[in-house]
């Protein structure tokens, strides 16, 4: 074995950091799923009757769905038989369900953020990002909200949503992701807890980047929240996602849902770092994500942008998608998609072109080490009077050891002639004129495969915030360490 | 799916009453086959539209004819006109038997044999079926359980052959209106050869083709082929083909489609030995209500392979076309090189095309690629003709022409590059 592989394999042996566990008493409701629960779930989040009748709803849609045994089993992956009745469905850290400030909150908890680096309390804001924080089922803070409510901007945990702007939920929920959309969707719209809502008026633009960081932390629970973000005629946000949890021997389940709206002119810049536990280098545990993310530009001129860096999971099933039903609308994905021990992922995009002259960019990269296997699957779909529509696709692989693999399976329906589609994939490793080069100027090879997979990485890494930026080269930096040789 | 259960009925029923009357024949040393063919089509049964490889094509409009045993035979058919007459050693087979009246086989050169596979012995033809996988692929199941005949080419050690040879099946179908023919070729050790296929049906009502060919190349062959499809607009035509190339050998498959109401083109090839070389080309013309599915496999089970891959497509009116391209690199197949092109242009407002190029990769030290563009033609090309006195239609024709001659320019053989090139324009035109 060369030094380039040995390098190789201990990148794929690497650690995980945010694997330990706030010990916090917690109220956590017995395992399993029945209309009883749903009705626990909701009296404790003390949801209006309509919403707890699109929860039951939901619930029985997921009940035909899943004794038909209709579960996704299309992806490229190997899914362990999931005991839906054995997940608690909701766990709020100390003894209530919502927080009127932060002083309420269990220290334990807050220091679980600080430990994370999220700045929560207001006199400790970094670079001016209003956080929602969600732990486990509850939604714990939410800062910079009167400063962002000066602009008239909504920006808070779902639960307070639904209490204060019902109307605005009551429109727009359901409306991407309807409950009957997947098997997932359904059981997330039956159980979902909490998540982050967010509105941005007319003609404003955000001035903060809003951000929401989810935590996993009781054992035997799953998280189920939903994020929904309406951008008005002619606004503009810019909104960050993380995610992290504890190192579990068993699977723990991360069924999200996200919808964005875009009006007229509007523009919504999604990103997301996913960093959830990924089992261990047997794939033993790990978090199974299966989130449904989609965007739908509404009115003309709108653009949705989907940004994500995938390190973590066991098994990653997502798909952020754009419906591009404006004229002239746009739709964006770029993903970095690292896996490595017995990872599993099967990501990427769909573009639903609907309207006149829309485009859509996607662009992939996916790297593989250890014996994980990556896979991009993405759809671009050209309607019939989806005149001028254009579309570009690139997914590139990076291959990181000889166990791995790297797929790509991209879909391309078109049915307008006017509509220009290209899509190119390439699979590669890294050069060994690459290492030559590197190695003649004094870089050990530890340091130029980092410094190769970040050039890789590059062209999405520059795409996010600058905050999310900075995180993600580290974070990309530091699962090299643990697996690259 | 009641719906499709209902279609599906009538068609299986035909089947196994063909099948029971088939048995009744002189069956010789293949019978086994038959009977294997038939379980496994049972089993399987005619795929649908949610199986992942028939996601975009839907055989609906197939089943819903009726598979008639009776009424009057269908006439004896011409060969196709644009490549009668072709410089080639011509084996005519006439529902699996081969017709030495109508075939030119005489200037065959030693050691290459051209027959009716019935004919071929045990010994020679033990590998049929072997390829074409029957308990994995409903029409290759379907052929092999009415298996009577079918074409067997056999090119010895060290044979070049310069004129190709052209195994011409001609159904007159007295099985109803579903003809199955049945290629097998077998190259030895650094033979060279082509070989084109063409299926000719002549009949009044709606038809299915359901021919299955197997290629076996051993080491240091080169062998290639040409897949000439230009059935009528009411017949259909699964075509599946199973390749296994041998050490260091070449295959090459030319397909050309003009024509038909659903046809599918299943191409695998297993690469299974080293530094071998594989070149999938394929051009279809879809027009009317026309259906296009071209799929492919490579799979690469060993190092050092190679493997090129280009499909383009034009569609008009109605027509749908369907690329789907899968390379497969098997965890030990280092040092492959795989690339796959498809392009295709989209004439109307009404055809549509779907594209699925796949890569599926489980070795590191490897090089794949694959690209697809769907388009229209250039507006810029086309103002360029314009500007040089051509009206608009024989701008796009040649627009056209050039892009369909990327693959027929492939073709090295000059008289069926010329005939291809012909077909082309007369579509075009048409």
């Amino acid at each position: 074995m060369n030094t380039d592989t040995q390098y190789l394999h201990e990148v794929a042996a690497g650690d995980y950091e945010h694997g330990w566990v706030t010990e916090v008493a917690s109220d956590t409701i017995p395992k399993g799923l029945s209309e009883d629960v749903i009705r626990l779930i909701s009296s404790k989040k003390q949801d209006p009757d309509w919403m707890l009748e699109r929860r039951l709803r939901a619930l029985r849609h997921w009940q035909t769905l899943h004794d038909k045994e209709k579960h996704p089993s299309w992806a490229h992956l190997q899914i362990p038989a999931i005991d839906f009745q054995s997940i608690s469905y909701y766990s709020a850290p100390g003894k209530k369900a919502k927080y009127q400030s932060l002083d309420e909150v269990d220290p334990e908890v807050l220091r679980t953020f600080e430990r994370l680096g999220i700045p929560l309390k207001e006199q400790e804001r970094l670079a001016g990002v209003a956080v929602d924080a969600v732990i486990d089922s509850v939604s714990v803070a939410t800062s910079f909200k009167e400063e962002l409510a000066e602009r008239g901007i909504i920006f808070c945990s779902f639960s307070e949503a639904i209490e204060e702007h019902p109307e605005l939920v009551r429109k727009y929920m359901g409306s991407v992701v309807p409950h009957t959309d997947n098997f997932y969707a359904a059981l997330n719209a039956a159980v979902f807890s909490d998540g982050s809502f967010c509105y941005i008026p007319p003609g404003v633009r955000c001035p903060m980047e809003l951000s929401t960081y989810f935590r996993i932390n009781q054992a035997g629970t799953g998280q189920f929240e939903r994020t929904l973000i309406v951008a008005d005629k002619g606004s503009y946000v810019s909104y960050l996602e993380g995610c992290t949890a504890p190192m579990r021997d068993e699977h723990q389940l991360h069924a999200a849902v996200v919808e964005i709206i875009a009006h007229e002119d509007a523009e919504v810049k999604y990103s997301t770092i996913q960093n959830w536990y990924p089992g261990d280098a047997n794939g033993k545990g790990g978090v199974l994500n299966f989130v449904t993310k989609r965007g739908i530009c509404q009115g003309t001129r709108s653009k949705i942008s989907w940004t994500q860096l995938e390190t973590g999971s066991a098994i990653t099933w997502k798909y952020p998608s754009v419906i591009l039903k404006g004229d002239d609308s746009k739709g964006e994905f770029y993903s970095v998609a690292f896996t490595k021990g017995r990872q599993q992922a099967d990501t990427g995009t769909k573009m639903l072109h609907l309207g006149r002259n829309t485009s859509s960019t996607i662009i992939s990269k996916g790297i593989s080490a250890g014996r994980s296997n990556n896979s991009y699957r993405g759809l671009v779909r050209i309607g019939r009077k989806a005149h001028n529509a254009r579309n570009f696709s690139q997914c590139d692989s990076m291959l990181l050891g000889n166990r791995c693999g790297a797929h790509t399976f991209p879909y391309l329906e078109t049915s307008n002639p006017t509509a220009q589609v290209e899509h190119e994939a390439t699979t590669s490793k890294v050069g060994e004129d690459q290492m030559f080069y590197c190695n003649q100027r004094g870089i050990s090879e530890q340091d130029a495969i980092k410094l190769i997979v970040t050039g890789f990485c590059q062209e999405i890494l520059g795409k996010l915030p600058m905050e999310f930026a900075v995180e993600a080269r580290k974070l990309l930096a530091i699962e090299l360490e643990g697996s690259v040789g | 799916m009641p719906a499709r259960q209902a279609l599906e009925i009538p068609f299986v029923h035909a089947v196994e009453k063909c099948f029971a009357e088939h048995l009744h024949g002189d069956l010789g040393w293949w019978r086994d086959r038959c009977h294997k063919g038939m379980t496994c089509f049972r089993r399987l049964g005619f795929p649908t539209q949610r199986q992942e490889s028939w996601k975009y094509t839907s055989l609906a409009s197939v089943l819903r004819q009726p598979l008639a045993t009776g009424g009057s035979p269908i006439p004896y058919p011409g060969p196709l006109p644009w490549v009668d007459g072709l410089d080639a050693h011509v084996g005519v087979f006439v529902d699996g038997r081969l017709d030495k009246s109508r075939s030119s086989l005489a200037s065959l050169p030693p050691g290459v044999l051209v027959t009716d596979l019935h004919r071929a012995g045990f010994s020679r033809a033990c590998n049929l079926g072997t390829l074409a996988n029957s308990t994995r692929h409903p029409f290759v199941a379907l052929n092999t359980a009415f298996l009577t005949g079918g074409a067997f080419v056999l090119i010895d050690a060290n044979v070049f052959l310069d004129k190709p040879i052209h195994v011409m099946h001609l159904a007159t179908s007295n099985r109803g209106r579903l003809a199955q023919p049945r290629t097998l070729v077998h190259a030895f050790r650094e033979s060279r050869a082509s070989v084109i296929e063409s299926v000719h049906l002549e009949s009044a009502g709606p038809s299915l083709i359901n021919a299955v060919s197997e290629y076996q190349l051993e080491n240091l062959t080169h062998v290639s082929r040409y897949e000439l499809q230009d059935p009528a607009a009411h017949v259909s035509c699964v075509s599946s083909l199973d390749v296994t190339p041998g050490y260091s050998s070449r295959f090459e498959n030319h397909c050309f489609t003009f024509g038909g109401d659903v046809v599918r083109n299943n191409v695998r090839v297993l690469q299974i030995r080293m530094d071998s070389e594989t070149v999938l080309n394929g051009l279809f013309m879809a027009r009317n209500r026309s259906h296009v599915d071209n799929h492919t496999l490579v799979h690469h089970a060993v190092p050092d392979g190679f493997s090129s891959e280009n499909y383009r497509g034009i569609l008009d009116d109605h027509a749908t076309g369907v690329f789907n391209g899968k390379v497969l690199v098997a965890p030990d197949a280092q040092k492959t090189n795989a690339y796959q092109t498809n392009k295709s242009i989209v004439l109307s407002d009404t055809a549509r095309m779907f594209a699925k190029p796949e890569l599926e990769i489980y070795a590191d030290d490897v090089k794949c690629s694959h690209g697809a563009t769907t388009g229209q033609l250039s507006e810029d090309a086309l103002f360029y003709l314009r500007t040089r006195g051509l009206t608009i239609k024989d701008a796009r024709t040649l627009l056209l022409q050039a892009f369909a001659g990327e693959i027929t320019g492939e073709v090295p053989h000059a008289a069926l590059r010329e005939a291809l090139n012909q077909r082309v324009t007369a579509s075009l035109q048409g």
